[in-house]
């Protein structure tokens, strides 16, 4: 059993392998967006898919992202399963109108006869100065829709897993890529495998403090927590997959046994993530030690410039001085 | 045309109108069909020659205006009345109303904002490539539908992929209330399309024979080429955009611009056509309508007596997965915390 987790992969070659797979389990898979199969093949996402599949199963599309989605969500009524990928978030706000009159309502509005089993990739957040039209994340507006699900993968063993379950999953699927991520590589198992997307994943035990952690973040604080663990500080980390439903039953017993939470989010404050587990928390009647804590980016937009960029984005130290202020007696 | 064809064709056009006027007459009764409804009246001839032209498996995208489409799928009346009524037995269950109805069996899907359904319908068509069958999709839009850009794209896309769909623009000329001409400079729309490299054909006539005909050739043409076409057909509805009760009351067409297209009635023309051509076309019609009128009775008592829905969340989501999914994995195998850490390279920001 041990053998198979020894190989490791990049988070760009384990979303390669992961469509591989799919495409090889299930002959309806197929891949459409702009340059899907050229140049940087989506950040070597693609890579020797059109060589293994022809192209009837990759193939590039006009600029015409309102009517890419269409045509995804056509093809995908009629029983195949779609990979649409946009090389960053916000060419997917061209396709809205599509997403949340259509896509979304799609199993509600036949009263569950239809099935819209789509996916949706799209690159998001900090990249090397993108500035604010290419570094948005937008996970929560998605997240608040019904009739989606949003999934954020936080490593290369995530992603592969949940791009295999996104795909073969009969809903419509946002599948969000942290940019940021590509090049961190983690141990992979080699067979295709299935995760429980609304299982968070419980990344560290600890006794300390809970921690509640997405996408990039994960890393952030896995980063964080490696420091706080040599003065003894143990981090109860849960990572989520699916944004838009997560079991909340571990994450409220963990926070009833540390009686604090932080949650580590790459996007906006108001309306984030955070906002909803921390309400959750609250209305569990669950009493905490220290005020419930967010770590977010400004409610600002993303300036270009690496100086003031490297002030909007936040680090793993500014999770260490968090834990360690919810941690400190009184 | 055959006799039978024509009768049959006649038939359509009548059903269509007669289901329309028994809507707006018991719309207002009791309240019980409390949904918006667009009707259809002056508008039967195209959902009347695709009654008779199209495949079962050919799948129809429509916008709003659908009752007449859903009838050209052949889609159960029962069901259909069901709907308006906010039933379980309705078409989508209750959940939709007339605007945004769905049956799969069918293949018949339509939705309320304009061009949305319209584009959908070339992902179907690329399905039906995919797979190697022979049908078609057809996709109808209003020349509201056609002022929205998406509209340009998916026909672009088409012609690029070569798709067998039959794109159909039904112009009467008015998007709610607001007409073609303080909306577009050009009041042809196949004519912006011709630089897109479609093929196009125009009907300028409320003949249902020559747009039959037409059509006819158009579907040949489509599954012996694997091309799309772009099809424009002047129309006119006679009721108001919305609702049983006229809203000509605003002033937003002429008497005049009313009462020429009066003249033009699909149904009428088409009906004092056939008295003069079939001998025994009276007792023929007589039959038909005793047939719909009945049909039409007994649609309505289905929908009063079905039971209402009692619940809807669940039907946001299926919450399930394709048959190759056996088992997930178990949160903790094959990851735990020993584990080797997730290693960025010196090039990430990380």
């Amino acid at each position: 059993m041990k053998s198979k987790f020894k190989r490791k992969l990049s988070f760009a070659d384990a979303i390669n392998e992961a469509q591989v797979q799919a495409m090889k389990l299930d002959k309806n898979v197929f891949i459409l967006g702009q340059g899907v199969e050229k140049g940087a093949m989506v950040f070597n996402t693609n890579k020797n898919i059109e060589k293994k599949f022809g192209s009837k199963r990759i193939f590039d599309t006009p600029n015409s992202e309102q009517a890419e989605t269409s045509f995804a969500a056509g093809a995908a009524n009629a029983g195949l399963r779609p990979i649409l990928i946009h090389q960053r978030v916000d060419f997917m706000v061209f396709s809205f109108e599509q997403i949340v009159n259509w896509i979304s309502l799609w199993s509600f509005k036949s009263s569950g006869k239809c099935k819209m089993p789509l996916v949706i990739r799209a690159i998001i957040g900090r990249g090397w100065g993108q500035g604010p039209q290419h570094s948005k994340t937008l996970h929560t507006f998605f997240s608040y829709l019904p009739g989606i699900k949003v999934v954020m993968p936080s490593s290369p063993s995530e992603a592969k897993g949940q791009l295999l379950s996104s795909i073969m999953s009969n809903d419509p699927v946002i599948f969000l890529e942290y940019r940021a991520l590509y090049n961190s590589s983690e141990h992979v198992p080699k067979e295709p495998y299935f995760l429980d997307l609304s299982s968070p994943r419980h990344r560290l035990k600890g006794k300390d403090l809970t921690v509640v952690s997405m996408g990039a973040s994960t890393l952030t604080v896995l980063k964080a927590a490696k420091e706080l663990s040599k003065i003894n500080i143990k981090v109860d980390l849960f990572d989520l997959r699916e944004l838009s439903n997560f079991k909340m039953k571990n994450i409220f017993s963990s926070v009833k046994k540390t009686k604090k939470i932080l949650v580590v989010e790459d996007g906006w404050k108001n309306f984030g993530i955070g906002s909803e587990i921390i309400s959750k928390i609250s209305e569990s009647g669950i009493k905490l030690a220290k005020p419930a804590r967010r770590i977010n980016w400004p409610n600002s937009h993303v300036p270009m410039s690496s100086v003031l960029e490297n002030k909007f984005y936040f680090d793993h130290n500014k999770v260490i001085k968090s834990c360690l202020e919810l941690c400190k007696k009184k | 045309m055959k006799k039978k064809e024509k009768i049959k064709l006649y038939e359509s056009l009548f059903y269509i109108r007669e289901v329309q006027e028994q809507l707006i007459k018991k719309y207002r009764q009791g309240n019980k069909m409390r949904c918006p409804m667009h009707f259809c009246i002056g508008q039967e001839m195209l959902p009347a020659v695709l009654r008779q032209l199209i495949d079962k498996k050919d799948s129809l995208f429509c916008g709003h205006r659908s009752h007449g489409y859903y009838l050209s799928k052949n889609g159960p009346l029962n069901q259909l009345f069901a709907e308006f009524y906010g039933k379980k037995t309705g078409v989508s269950g209750g959940m939709s109303g007339s605007q945004e109805m769905m049956l799969e069996k069918i293949n018949f899907y339509s939705g309320a904002l304009l061009s949305g359904s319209f584009a959908m319908s070339i992902g179907d068509a690329f399905s039906k490539k995919y797979n190697g069958k022979k049908n078609l999709s057809v996709a109808i839009i209003g020349d509201g539908g056609m002022d929205e850009g998406i509209s340009y794209e998916v026909i672009n896309m088409a012609v690029m992929m070569k798709l067998p769909v039959l794109f159909i623009c039904e112009n009467n000329l008015y998007s709610t209330q607001t007409h073609m001409r303080e909306r577009n400079k050009n009041l042809n729309i196949y004519k912006k399309l011709l630089p897109y490299g479609i093929k196009t054909s125009f009907i300028n006539s409320n003949n249902p024979e020559k747009c039959f005909l037409k059509i006819k050739n158009i579907i040949k043409d489509i599954k012996s080429s694997n091309r799309p076409v772009f099809l424009e057909v002047m129309t006119y509805r006679f009721n108001a955009h919305v609702g049983p009760e006229s809203d000509d009351h605003y002033n937003y067409r002429s008497n005049k611009e009313i009462n020429s297209w009066k003249k033009k009635d699909p149904l009428n023309f088409y009906k004092n056509k056939l008295i003069k051509e079939i001998k025994d076309f009276e007792n023929i019609n007589m039959l038909i309508k005793k047939k719909i009128k009945n049909k039409i009775n007994n649609a309505f008592k289905y929908a009063e007596q079905s039971k209402f829905p009692n619940s809807f969340e669940k039907f946001n989501y299926q919450n399930t997965y394709s048959k190759k999914v056996k088992n997930f994995y178990n949160n903790q195998i094959p990851f735990d915390e020993k584990q080797e850490e997730h290693k960025p390279k010196a090039s990430s920001p990380y």
